[in-house]
């Protein structure tokens, strides 16, 4: 006699129906305010600035809540079929290909300020005046540091796959080490940088594009680190690992931005090279 | 226009002419250069060099008077956005 209970006895299809749940509503007012509080800071509205501090946390908390409830549904209850991994492994895919439209979107104000600059910052790029980094030097290492930790990554997956676990955790901490690196060496760059994201359309678009970047780089970085606590806690098992493939895919879309990101804002609006 | 003797007068009546270098109907950048070949111009040559007054007249006739007023108070304060060395 079979006592093992099978998906199929009470559920005529492959696909998880989610139990009610608090976060969707919560995470839509949460970014509700932090949006409108944004606005509220950069137009020196009073209490802006703080209202801002309350939506970063109210977003951040909700969605610690939300994916934690993920994982209880996944690796505890088990609902994640084959059918549910490939649903979400699209969503994530158009989730990335959305944020690559971001990006698009301040390359386009970047090319568009580059390529016939105004007459007011003297029809030239980059601008007379604007002392541009040194593409060769920590730009360059930054760009190695990214490859690498890319690099890190596919080794720590593919050890993972073969269910080498000892390989699969080792790898994972030269990535996030590596990006750790990337981001505190692109902080030393901001403080020492001779412009200001004040100074003309250079500096807005130069912070703006390798800012936003640097977010990325960060929020990658927090989800490798999530993905590799699990790795720790035997969540993950060598053909059951979405979550870590999204990191991973994640992770390489942050790298080939700081790709362009190099050629484009470093290496060819250079004062050496123009 | 009236055919009197007074109405006679020395000006001689031309426009910018068509600049290769700016096929386009926005003429900002053709204005710009100008202003900026002719203060190189007249750094490299002196004020008095007469091939010089080529990028005058050309800026004076492509350029809104309040850009040329704006380009020379620039040039005063030093702010300018581009060099004057030739």
């Amino acid at each position: 006699m079979n006592i093992n209970l099978n998906r199929s006895q009470f559920q005529a299809h492959p696909y998880h129906l989610v139990d009610p749940s608090p976060w969707p509503i919560s995470m839509s007012f949460a970014l509700l305010i932090m949006a409108i509080s944004a606005v509220m800071y950069m137009q020196g509205f009073p209490f802006g600035g703080y209202l801002l501090n309350l939506g970063t946390i109210l977003v951040a908390t909700g969605m610690s809540l939300w994916f934690r409830d993920v994982v209880v549904e996944s690796t505890y209850l088990g609902h994640h079929t084959e059918q549910v991994k490939r649903g979400i492994t699209l969503g994530i895919a158009l989730f990335i290909v959305s944020e690559l439209m971001a990006f698009v979107s301040i390359f386009w104000a970047y090319f568009h300020s580059s390529l016939t600059p105004a007459i007011e910052i003297g029809g030239t790029w980059p601008p007379l005046g604007i002392n541009t980094l040194d593409p060769l030097a920590i730009p360059l290492l930054n760009t190695i540091l990214l490859l690498s930790s890319g690099a890190f990554i596919t080794f720590a997956h593919h050890a993972l796959i073969k269910g080498n676990r000892r390989s699969a955790i080792l790898g994972s901490i030269l990535t996030i080490i590596f990006a750790v690196l990337f981001t505190a060496l692109q902080y030393y760059e901001y403080a020492e940088a001779g412009f200001t994201i004040a100074d003309s359309i250079f500096g807005t678009v130069f912070y703006c594009s390798t800012g936003l970047h640097g977010f990325h780089v960060i929020v990658g970085t927090l989800f490798i680190g999530v993905q590799f606590y699990r790795l720790l806690q035997h969540h993950i098992t060598k053909s059951h690992h979405i979550g870590m493939e999204g990191a991973i895919a994640y992770w390489h879309f942050v790298d080939v931005v700081w790709l362009f990101l190099y050629a484009f804002v470093y290496l060819w609006a250079s004062s050496g090279l123009l | 226009m009236s055919d009197t003797a007074e109405a006679q007068s020395n000006y001689l009546l031309q426009t910018a002419g068509f600049d290769a270098r700016f096929p386009n109907t926005n003429q900002t950048k053709r204005c710009f250069q100008n202003y900026v070949d002719y203060n190189r111009c007249i750094n490299a040559k002196g004020e008095d060099f007469a091939p010089c007054k080529q990028f005058l007249k050309a800026y004076h006739s492509l350029c809104p008077n309040a850009w040329i007023e704006k380009f020379d108070e620039q040039k005063e304060n030093g702010t300018f956005p581009a060099s004057f060395e030739p």
